[in-house]
């Protein structure tokens, strides 16, 4: 669930947004207090409030002051285009370096690319 | 004051040794002093005769019975509950005032209700057969001003007595009960060495208010006893 | 930030035996500690001392600014769930509730019940009968119910399930985020609660190895694994804190963090390379030689690590 690969808060910070990225947590509608995903994940709550502010620095949760944390208008939205930046360096990259490794040129990649969209439509 | 306060209390937490099971003890020992007086009875004493009040006076099973009790409810007072009051975050310093305070509250109600029942002896007239229960040579024969005396300053004894061998229990583990009651042994021994020449005069001169002396000596020492091995006492 | 434990240079002999050798570190208000070593290493002989329920034999500890040793103030302010813990003859659980918060100005008497049922600690059975766990459980209800502003806990778990487990991590976090304090805690099940601090401490042999925030865990070590030879060459000049050779595999556990050549130099390797999980670096230091220090002055060995923001 968690790993040594990131700090917690931005795991947790990422977890947060791939619920909202889902639809579990609509626009507008509340999310989990700070206190019930640190006793949900069993972490420490300072580091679940650096993960929850990290998402409100970017402007997809916001603070509703004495009811709790809401998700923001058009957070999908931003969340999209981070994923997007994220897309290239997190797939795309890995992908080809491994296709490099295994010495499957361009021409057979784009082929299995090609049938694998075939597949799915 | 309010670590003192709180280290009373913790004494007093054990409700049922403290205050109740004196009295069953109490109440086991005239059970037997009742059908001792019954057998008296029944082989042909009469009761009210001077043969029958002198053997019932005599009866000393009522201080044996509580002294066994109150030594042990002295020794675990401090032997087994200074753990868990240093858990809890009493001083050492709160513990061992704690305790003699304790002490003097148990003491002190142990005394009215011998107090109560032995005027309620009297008032009956040896609750109305004849049978001498508290009315014994041990608390004072009847003797209201020395039953108090005896029982409080008795009870006292045995209880701090207990506690600083509980004391030394915490601080040496099984040494330290040996090690100080050998001590005591030699205190006394080489005391009666030093005074036997004077024995006979001593017994002369002997007031009953000594012993009352030194019981408070008794108590003053084992309190400051029980402080001493407490002080650098770790529970490990 | 105030700091409610300072623990400066403790030294503590038992005898001949010297259980603490100039340990130092400090604990921050509000913040949770975590304290490992290997059975033996001292971590129960600090938190005795930090609980005031011992002292030291040289160098000094402070508790929220004072020496905790036979001071009322500060006790009162102090809750130390220890393993080992012996009630007075024929304590019922009962007692034990009805005494603690007389000791504790904080008790809070919803947490003590909660506690108690999900536990299922037995109410009418006499505490010198129960087990391991239920002992724990009744030093556990101790210990948070108190809601103490410095609250230590020596290995709580001995003896508990893992529902019961998940029971206390559950209401310690809730009474923490509700109530703040400063907590020490030391164990041994370092997965299930390596997610709860915010400061990690190591001890070995009486002295602090490790003493960093958790978040800079993974740049402390990081750990290699693959054929002896190939793990060998990377290894080099660098610290092995602990290696593991089984055939001709091996694994070790080197100080210090990774960086990107290193790590292609493992992937065309063929070695795995991680960053150490705490649990690892628990390990690793657990069996290592290589700090064994060779003065009672050797602060400079520790790994000491903070981040840029605590």
């Amino acid at each position: 669930m968690f790993t040594e690969d990131s700090p917690l808060f931005q795991q947790l910070a990422d977890k947060i947004a791939d619920d909202i990225a889902a639809g579990t947590y609509p626009e507008e509608t509340a999310v989990p207090s700070a206190t019930d995903f640190a006793v949900f994940f069993h972490m420490n709550p300072a580091t679940v409030s650096k993960g929850v502010n990290l998402l409100v620095d970017l402007g997809v949760l916001y603070k509703k002051r004495g009811i709790g944390m809401f998700v923001a208008h058009g957070a999908r939205q931003k969340l999209h285009r981070s994923r997007l930046n994220d897309f290239r360096a997190k797939y795309v990259e890995p992908l080809l370096a491994e296709a490099h490794v295994l010495g499957i040129d361009d021409e057979a990649l784009h082929t299995m690319i090609f049938e694998k969209e075939k597949d799915q439509a | 004051m309010n670590a003192l306060a709180s280290a009373v209390k913790l004494h007093l937490n054990k409700r049922e040794a403290t205050l109740l099971v004196p009295l069953y003890i109490t109440a086991t020992v005239a059970l037997i002093s009742v059908l001792i007086s019954l057998l008296f009875w029944r082989s042909g004493s009469q009761p009210g005769s001077a043969v029958w009040i002198e053997s019932s006076q005599y009866n000393p099973g009522m201080l044996y019975a509580l002294i066994g009790f109150l030594a042990y409810l002295g020794v675990q007072s401090v032997s087994t509950t200074f753990p868990f009051a240093l858990t809890l975050g009493s001083t050492r310093r709160a513990f061992t005032g704690g305790t003699l305070l304790w002490a003097v509250i148990t003491s002190a109600y142990l005394a009215a209700v011998f107090t109560l029942l032995t005027l309620i002896e009297l008032a009956t007239d040896h609750w109305f057969v004849g049978f001498y229960v508290f009315d014994v040579n041990v608390l004072g024969a009847g003797d209201i001003a020395r039953l108090i005396p005896i029982v409080f300053l008795g009870t006292l004894t045995v209880l701090t007595l207990g506690g600083v061998f509980g004391a030394s229990w915490v601080r040496f583990a099984s040494r330290g009960p040996v090690v100080l009651g050998a001590g005591i042994a030699v205190i006394v021994i080489v005391a009666l060495i030093v005074l036997i020449p004077v024995a006979a005069s001593i017994a002369a001169a002997f007031q009953l208010w000594w012993l009352a002396v030194a019981s408070i000596a008794i108590v003053l020492l084992s309190s400051i006893g029980t402080w001493l091995f407490l002080r650098p006492a770790i529970v490990r | 930030m105030t700091t409610a434990i300072d623990i400066q240079s403790v030294t503590r002999r038992f005898g001949r035996t010297t259980a603490l050798s100039g340990m130092s570190f400090s604990a921050e208000a509000g913040s949770i500690l975590g304290l490992f070593g290997r059975n033996g290493a001292g971590k129960t002989t600090i938190m005795s001392i930090i609980a005031g329920q011992d002292r030291p034999t040289s160098g000094r500890v402070e508790v929220l600014g004072r020496e905790p040793f036979e001071n009322e103030s500060v006790l009162s302010q102090i809750s130390y769930v220890r393993d080992n813990q012996r009630y007075p003859d024929d304590y019922k659980l009962h007692h034990v509730l009805r005494i603690a918060p007389d000791f504790a100005p904080n008790w809070n008497a919803d947490v003590a019940a909660e506690l108690v049922e999900g536990f299922r600690i037995p109410q009418k059975t006499k505490i010198k009968k129960f087990s391991r766990g239920q002992l724990s459980s009744v030093a556990i209800v101790l210990g948070i119910a108190a809601r103490a502003s410095v609250t230590l806990l020596d290995e709580p778990y001995l003896g508990l399930d893992i529902t019961a487990r998940a029971l206390f991590h559950d209401v310690l976090i809730r009474d923490y985020a509700a109530h703040p304090r400063t907590i020490v805690l030391s164990t041994h099940l370092i997965e299930e609660a390596e997610r709860l601090f915010d400061r990690i401490v190591i001890v070995d042999r009486g002295r602090v190895v490790v003493d960093s925030d958790r978040d800079e865990v993974p740049n402390l070590a990081f750990t290699l694994s693959g054929t002896a030879d190939a793990v060998g060459r990377l290894v080099r000049e660098r610290t092995v804190l602990r290696s593991n050779t089984i055939g001709g595999l091996r694994s070790v556990t080197v100080r210090g963090a990774t960086d990107e050549a290193l790590a292609a130099e493992a992937r065309a390797s063929g070695v795995q390379i991680a960053p150490a999980s705490l649990q690892e670096l628990v390990a690793a230091f657990g069996e290592s030689e290589a700090l064994a220090p060779a003065s009672d002055s050797a602060p400079e060995a520790a790994l000491t690590q903070n981040g840029a923001h605590s």
